[in-house]
């Protein structure tokens, strides 16, 4: 792909290049210009980004909410209804940056969020907050709904 | 399979706004269940409360106010959600509140702002 460029009847015209690097610089100065770089969207000095999505799988309608803070990301996800569930924090602590998670609301005794919580510190290094309001025992349930937040959560640049 | 035809379950507001010169966000969702008040300066959810009425029979309705993550000595901090739940009680709703304050500072005039910020653009 070449940089375009108006010509005085206002079409577009291409200036054929043969040298892979400069047409590389050129991809790569367009996605510049259209900011579609997703870690250009966390650069947005502590701008809040909340993303709502469903997912609906064998009869079961699963509701996803990520607000992304500049340091932290807040997730809840809703398994049939709107009810907020149980609360976790999670994050890498000292010394070697394994990750600690602690039930904030809901008690200690079940820990369907608390799996989740942890695994998405694993594979994103940021301080995560989820609400879960995934019944208990349901592990298959708990494994899709984590699958899916975690997808998103690559799509909108963490990894 | 999106279940795209049905609105999503949960409110939400999203605001930006100058208090005491520190920029502060602020996210409210309506849950089911709860509400959620995040109001972040420093790009975190900060400390963490939980504000509920307490089931009686009394006219005068009370409250139970509790850190759940994050500092414990602030009171103020206590103070806010306070007012926060009481608000939530007087417009007729008994849900309990999650309230994240991820403040700069703790002056009366930054929680003064958060609190009439948040009224400003309730859910309840």
């Amino acid at each position: 792909m070449a940089q375009g460029s108006l010509d005085s009847n206002g079409d577009i015209t291409c200036p054929t290049s043969t040298d892979g690097e400069s047409s590389a610089s050129h991809v790569n100065a367009g996605l510049d210009r259209l900011r579609i770089n997703a870690a250009d969207e966390n650069d947005d000095d502590g701008a809040v980004q909340i993303t709502c999505f469903s997912d609906l799988s064998d009869d079961l309608t699963l509701h996803f909410q990520i607000i992304r803070l500049h340091k932290q990301i807040y997730a809840w996800i809703g398994c049939n209804s709107a009810k907020f569930g149980h609360l976790y924090a999670a994050a890498p602590t000292r010394p070697n940056n394994m990750v600690s998670v602690t039930s904030l609301l809901g008690g200690a005794s079940d820990n369907t969020g608390s799996g989740i919580a942890r695994r998405i510190v694993l594979k994103t290094g940021l301080n995560v907050v989820l609400a879960c309001n995934i019944p208990k025992d349901s592990p298959m349930l708990e494994a899709a709904a984590e699958k899916k937040l975690v997808r998103k959560l690559i799509d909108l640049g963490y990894t | 399979m999106d279940a795209s035809s049905a609105p999503f379950p949960v409110r939400h507001k999203k605001l930006s706004l100058d208090i005491q010169g520190n920029k502060t966000d602020i996210v409210i969702c309506s849950y089911d269940d709860h509400f959620l008040v995040i109001a972040t300066q420093i790009g975190s959810m900060g400390t963490t409360l939980r504000a509920r009425k307490e089931e009686g029979v009394s006219i005068h309705p009370t409250f139970c106010v509790s850190v759940i993550f994050g500092k414990r000595d602030e009171p103020i901090l206590v103070a806010c959600a306070r007012q926060l739940i009481e608000h939530i009680s007087n417009c007729g709703s008994s849900l309990p509140l999650v309230l994240s304050l991820g403040l700069k500072d703790h002056s009366v005039g930054t929680l003064k702002g958060v609190v009439t910020a948040v009224i400003a653009n309730r859910l309840w």
